[in-house]
């Protein structure tokens, strides 16, 4: 059974009607918007902990138009997320999953699919808000119940956050979501082949584009400080469309954080895709699942902004991170220095530093122990150190093990859970053995 | 019959239909404009770095010797430090040649038994002194800048001589 949409609740559709039905053509205009620009942010971005920072730092930096098109990904997905929603509420108010039960699933999974592409998406800058945010996913998906701990290690493809998991991201991301996406999109075009305002639904689709390319060009899509050089007062805060579960988690003990936040989710979503053969009270039940979405989101949304704008230190700490952020954008780019395999062999070979400084300590610290610049942070010379108080070889492996004992703070970290004894001692040892 | 009332009803409805079509070309356009200056190759200019080669004195002989010499690249994001074979001609007064051949950009090969080089790809083969002998490569092995300084052979290399030009014009 099919009916044009217009005709559904109503058969006299207003103007106003009329442009309250152009969602559809705004999440069109949108998923174009995402594909085009995350197809163009691929040809620089690296998905390796070691070097994602960085290419997204060129990309803001150096590569023209670079910033700009981020941007359009970046707030063109919170858009997305929202004018997805606001499709799933249009088609409910129009009794799509009585008439266009293949439109109506269509919506409900691309709001899924939206969601799942920002969730995997926000890591991938690598930046210590991305870090945090796959902490938290890694969090809400080992307390699920009965598969919770595989689970994890699913998702980070090891027991711990790892290069690997960023790779997962990075496939999970710009591989697996686009292609159901656009298998759903194709599916939704052949299988329920009725369309209604559809110039409502282009003109307001240009709009929204219109409004979306002068917000990116007037705001650029954030970039935190690299995981290694973020200071622990750091406060990381999610991208518009996850407030509300950020929010929620504040309030929610331990393990119940998985519940509200992928578990009642997911039945919601599945109550809302099963509503065409629900027998009775559809409407009821779909009512009160997209009411009870929509309360949560609003509120939990605009109480996450509200306790950001009315604690003074949060306030400030914010208003810290921002003008560091502003200071790093005009600072210019620096190439990351890779090292080869046979560099690294050699410098091993003729008394330079050894391969896990080269790996763990040679960005802060510079290939000779010369110190470095990171932004705004200036990191220390390791130059003749072994004449200072406390810093012998044993002193250098206990400071590696734990920093605060020896009055450092961070950025510097523990390295106990990255290397083993002799490999802080072989540091150590070349350490000392630098002379001003 | 009012057809002329119904000629621009009929047109305005063709021009909305095509509406749709025009949003999407637009949108693209849009992205498409920027991608252009976005994916635009960033040229570098060639490194002016003078690398060493060897001492002079090691350098004699009438036969090329094969040397190593490190460089660095700044490839977009990033340093890279790269070692590359050139042919020190101890016999053209220590002139440096690339090893890269001029037809399709392999790497050539001295071959000692028949006092030439030869390209293990589409076979150009080259005189002892860089110059072409057969083969699809349109010239000889191109020479690199040299200099000697405190007693040690220097030379600035480039991956592709066309580089300078390109990076020039």
């Amino acid at each position: 059974m099919s009916r044009p949409l217009e005709s559904v609740s109503h058969e006299k559709t207003n103007k106003i009607a009329a442009w309250l039905q152009t969602t559809g053509g705004i999440v069109a205009v949108l998923l174009l918007v995402q594909l085009l620009t995350g197809v163009l942010l691929a040809f620089y971005y690296v998905p390796s902990v070691d070097h994602a920072h960085t290419t997204v730092s060129y990309i803001e930096k150096v590569v023209s138009s670079g910033s700009w098109l981020r941007s359009l990904h970046h707030y063109g997905s919170q858009w997305l997320a929202l004018f997805a929603f606001l499709h799933v509420a249009r088609l409910f108010w129009n009794e799509a999953y009585n008439y266009h039960k293949a439109h109506w699933i269509a919506a409900v999974l691309l709001l899924l699919l939206v969601m799942a592409a920002a969730g995997t998406g926000y890591s991938l800058p690598w930046d210590a808000r991305a870090f945090f945010s796959t902490r938290v996913a890694e969090g809400l998906m080992g307390g699920l119940p009965f598969f919770g701990r595989y689970a994890r290690y699913w998702l980070l493809g090891g027991s711990e956050i790892s290069t690997i998991t960023l790779s997962r991201f990075f496939a999970l991301h710009v591989l697996l979501t686009p292609f159901v996406i656009l298998a759903v999109v194709a599916w939704r075009v052949f299988r329920a082949r009725c369309w209604s305002n559809l110039n409502h639904n282009a003109i307001a689709g240009a709009l929204v584009f219109v409004a979306l390319a002068i917000w990116c060009a007037k705001f650029p899509a954030p970039l935190g400080p690299p995981v290694e050089t973020a200071t622990a007062d750091y406060l990381p805060r999610p991208g518009a469309q996850f407030l509300w579960l950020y929010e929620t988690l504040k309030h929610v003990p331990g393990a119940l954080g998985s519940i509200v936040g992928v578990v009642l989710p997911g039945i919601a979503l599945a109550i809302l895709a099963s509503l065409p053969w629900l027998r009775a009270r559809r409407r009821s039940i779909g009512g009160v699942v997209l009411a009870a979405f929509a309360v949560v989101a609003v509120t939990m949304t605009v109480a996450a902004y509200w306790s950001d704008r009315h604690d003074q230190r949060t306030r400030e700490q914010l208003a810290r991170q921002a003008e560091q952020e502003s200071v790093w954008r005009r600072e210019p780019f620096t190439p990351t220095r890779l090292q080869s395999a046979r560099t690294t062999m050699q410098a091993a070979n003729s008394g330079g530093p050894p391969v896990l400084y080269i790996k763990f300590c040679v960005d802060c610290h510079g290939p000779h122990g010369e110190g470095a610049r990171r932004g705004t942070l200036k990191f220390p010379p390791l130059l003749g150190v072994s004449a200072k108080p406390q810093r012998t070889v044993e002193d250098i492996v206990g400071l590696l093990k734990d920093p605060p004992a020896y009055g450092l703070q961070p950025p510097m970290r523990s390295f106990s859970d990255k290397l083993a004894e002799p490999q802080m001692r072989e540091i150590a040892q070349w350490i000392v053995s630098l002379k001003k | 019959m009012n057809t002329d009332r119904d000629q621009p009803d009929k047109s305005r409805r063709s021009f909305l239909q095509l509406l749709p079509f025009g949003v999407f070309a637009g949108v693209f356009a849009s992205i498409s404009g920027a991608a252009f200056r976005f994916l635009r190759p960033r040229l570098s200019a060639p490194s002016d770095q003078w690398l060493e080669v060897a001492n002079v004195t090691e350098l004699s002989g009438a036969q090329p010797l094969a040397k190593k010499v490190v460089a660095e690249q700044v490839s977009g994001w990033a340093v890279t430090t790269a070692e590359h074979n050139v042919f020190v001609l101890p016999a053209k007064n220590n002139q440096v040649v690339s090893p890269i051949c001029p037809h399709e950009g392999c790497e050539v090969m001295w071959e000692q038994a028949r006092n030439r080089f030869s390209c293990p790809c589409h076979e150009s083969y080259f005189a002892a002194d860089g110059a072409r002998i057969s083969g699809p490569a349109p010239r000889g092995l191109d020479p690199l800048p040299t200099r000697v300084q405190d007693g040690k052979l220097q030379v600035q290399y480039r991956v592709n001589p066309d580089q300078e030009r390109a990076t020039q014009a």
